[in-house]
């Protein structure tokens, strides 16, 4: 086991530095001058040139790439001239309000697939099925941006129900004090009810918004492996003991067909880091994902270089972390150390 | 022939209904600006942010452009640079899959590590970094976009290749000293069509939603030339305020259009979940 662990270790080690490699190459050489880039179209030629000495474009490629690669690892990450912060720190600031966005949505769309594909499954309805299938349809096919409008448009501005895009919290409530920077959990932590209620007011649209695709991805998932489950014998003994078909299948078929879904994991937080950069912006959520849309605007380089280069490093961890769980989860992987005592 | 294209139909009723949507929209896109002819970029400003009459039918935008034309004329970019992204995309992705699925060794690993490096990335984040740096534009959104879908068809035809070439009469084909490249032709690649083609479809729907995404970022198409995500983006602004028609149009069509393709490409599959493009990665096997 522990030959399998290190043979992943090093393959996703070597997947994450031909990555650094292709964001060097796509941010660093694609570009006809990253200079130009940086400082915009109406820089001084004199500039351009200190910029580029700044940069050390007049090094040589290797050096450029030790460099850079070396000074993304200490946190250098470049100035965000539009917040005039580095950009080490704004991400810092701004990723506990996505990384809390990201929680909620990964929560409801797993709770939500689950029922959805209980339900589908289960009851052998061809109208229930129909309609959460149509649903998963819908949040595969969407533009989050424009489910996100539709849900201001419907639940903020034409029922009152919730808030409108006004970010995390109400006008007027102060955050809880910080421990965990989820202002959800923290209010609960410092028995703040009024403020849980806002802030999860305030984030119900948008998780939902985010959720739905990994949604639509789950649902289709689980439905097709709990279909295959509730054909197996197993569950068969167990109605064949006294449990009813409901019991059976909520108590043994869907532990067993959560675990194909384990894999579709890195999947999944794939989809929320590229939603959130569509999302965040529309409901004004004070996260990563809207900093990177400001910053296309604004043309900030560095900033959309490190996001690119974290969600890479993001991805190939989750998808780490999900072969480490499998081996935890299943036991027909963990192989007995001796067979013979 | 129709009692056969009737039984086909009935056997494919989803695809068919998605091809159908597709089809809609496309004729809608194409031969709407026949019947409407108004142009898409004439600004009236005493005409603004009119809601949607006879007069306007999708009503007016912040600088009195009607929304039905822009939504017309942006359904044929939209559909096109869709087509066009799948196409090269696919062309690319697949030769890549093909090289790597029939010579192995080096070549594969070397090229199969690259494709794991582009998958490293959200594809929506590949495609937004490549547009980045090669500055906003249709070209360079459409071009990103191609690049974060080489890595859907490589892998893929790698597998359906090696999966293809073990196959007995692939194997008799070699032992009656059939040329190589007549076996790829005639033997090996028609095998892999179908998955392919399944693989296409969704990958339509896909280039359609991302560059919308681009679009909506501020990176893809340019104003004043109208596109439905940068259409959408435009109308944010306007929807608490109560001008709804703006941005809702466009979103429509885009969700239909996505939806169709998807519908295609899953009645195509049958009942196996759509791998999302890039599929879920196979569960280890127990040893």
């Amino acid at each position: 086991m522990t030959r399998t662990v290190g043979s992943r270790l090093i393959g996703a080690a070597i997947t994450l530095f031909i990555a650094s490699v292709a964001v060097f190459v796509i941010l660093r050489l694609l570009p006809a001058d990253p200079a130009r880039l940086i400082l915009g179209p109406l820089a001084s030629p004199a500039a351009i040139q200190h910029e580029r000495a700044a940069l050390g474009l007049d090094q040589p490629l290797y050096t450029q790439y030790a460099t850079y690669l070396v000074g993304f690892a200490h946190g250098k990450w470049g100035f965000d001239y539009e917040n005039g912060t580095p950009v080490l720190t704004e991400v810092v600031t701004r990723l506990p309000a996505s990384l809390e966005l990201g929680f909620y949505a990964l929560l409801f769309a797993t709770v939500g697939a689950v029922v959805a594909a209980v339900a589908s499954v289960g009851a052998r309805s061809h109208a229930v099925d129909r309609i959460f299938r149509s649903l998963a349809f819908v949040g595969l096919g969407s533009p989050p941006f424009w489910i996100g409008l539709m849900a201001l448009v419907l639940f903020a501005e034409y029922l009152h129900w919730l808030p409108g895009p006004v970010g995390r919290l109400g006008v007027g409530i102060a955050p809880p004090p910080t421990t965990t920077h989820f202002y959800t959990w923290d209010a609960l932590l410092h028995g703040r009810w009024g403020t849980f209620v806002d802030a999860f007011r305030h984030l119900l649209l948008p998780a939902l918004t985010l959720g739905l695709a990994p949604f639509g991805y789950l649902f289709r998932l689980l439905r097709h492996s709990l279909m295959e489950v509730s054909d197996e014998d197993f569950l068969l003994v167990c109605q064949g003991k006294g449990l009813t078909r409901w019991q059976a299948l909520l108590r043994h078929g869907v532990p067993t067909a959560l675990l194909p879904a384990l894999t579709a994991l890195g999947l999944l937080v794939a989809q929320l880091v590229a939603g959130s950069v569509l999302v965040e912006s529309v409901f004004d959520w004070p996260g990563v994902g809207q900093l990177v849309v400001n910053s296309v605007l604004a043309r900030e380089y560095g900033v959309v270089q490190a996001f690119v280069i974290l969600s890479a490093v993001a991805f190939v961890l989750m998808n780490m972390v999900v072969d480490a769980l499998y081996v935890v989860v299943d036991p027909r992987l963990r192989r007995p150390a001796t067979v013979s005592r | 022939m129709w009692r056969r294209a009737g039984r086909f139909v009935a056997g494919r009723r989803e695809a068919t209904a998605g091809f159908a949507i597709v089809l809609v929209i496309a004729g809608f896109s194409w031969v709407g600006p026949l019947v409407w002819r108004v142009n898409p970029l004439s600004v009236s400003l005493l005409s603004s942010l009119l809601p949607p009459t006879s007069r306007h039918p999708f009503g007016t935008d912040e600088v009195g452009r009607d929304v039905l034309a822009r939504v017309m004329s942006a359904g044929q970019l939209d559909i096109l640079a869709a087509l066009a992204i799948t196409a090269v995309g696919g062309v690319i992705g697949m030769g890549i899959g093909l090289a790597a699925g029939l010579r192995g060794g080096v070549a594969e690993n070397v090229s199969m590590r690259l494709i794991d490096a582009l998958l490293a990335f959200p594809p929506l984040i590949l495609a937004l970094a490549i547009s980045v740096a090669l500055g906003a534009g249709t070209t360079s959104a459409a071009l990103g976009i191609t690049i974060s879908t080489i890595p859907f068809y490589a892998r893929l035809m790698r597998s359906e290749v090696l999966r293809v070439r073990a196959l007995p009469f692939v194997e008799a084909a070699e032992a009656s000293g059939g040329r190589p490249s007549r076996i790829v032709t005639r033997h090996i690649l028609p095998h892999t069509w179908r998955v392919m083609a399944i693989q296409a479809s969704s990958v339509v729907g896909y280039a359609v939603l991302t560059l919308a995404a681009l679009g909506f970022v501020g990176l893809g198409v340019q104003v004043p030339t109208p596109e439905w995500g940068t259409m959408i983006t435009s109308g944010l602004s306007y929807v608490l305020s109560g001008q709804w028609w703006i941005g809702v149009f466009p979103g429509a069509l885009l969700l239909a259009l996505v939806i169709g393709c998807n519908l295609v490409a899953d009645g195509l599959g049958g009942d196996t979940p759509v791998s999302l493009l890039t599929g879920p990665r196979r569960a280890p096997t127990p040893e």
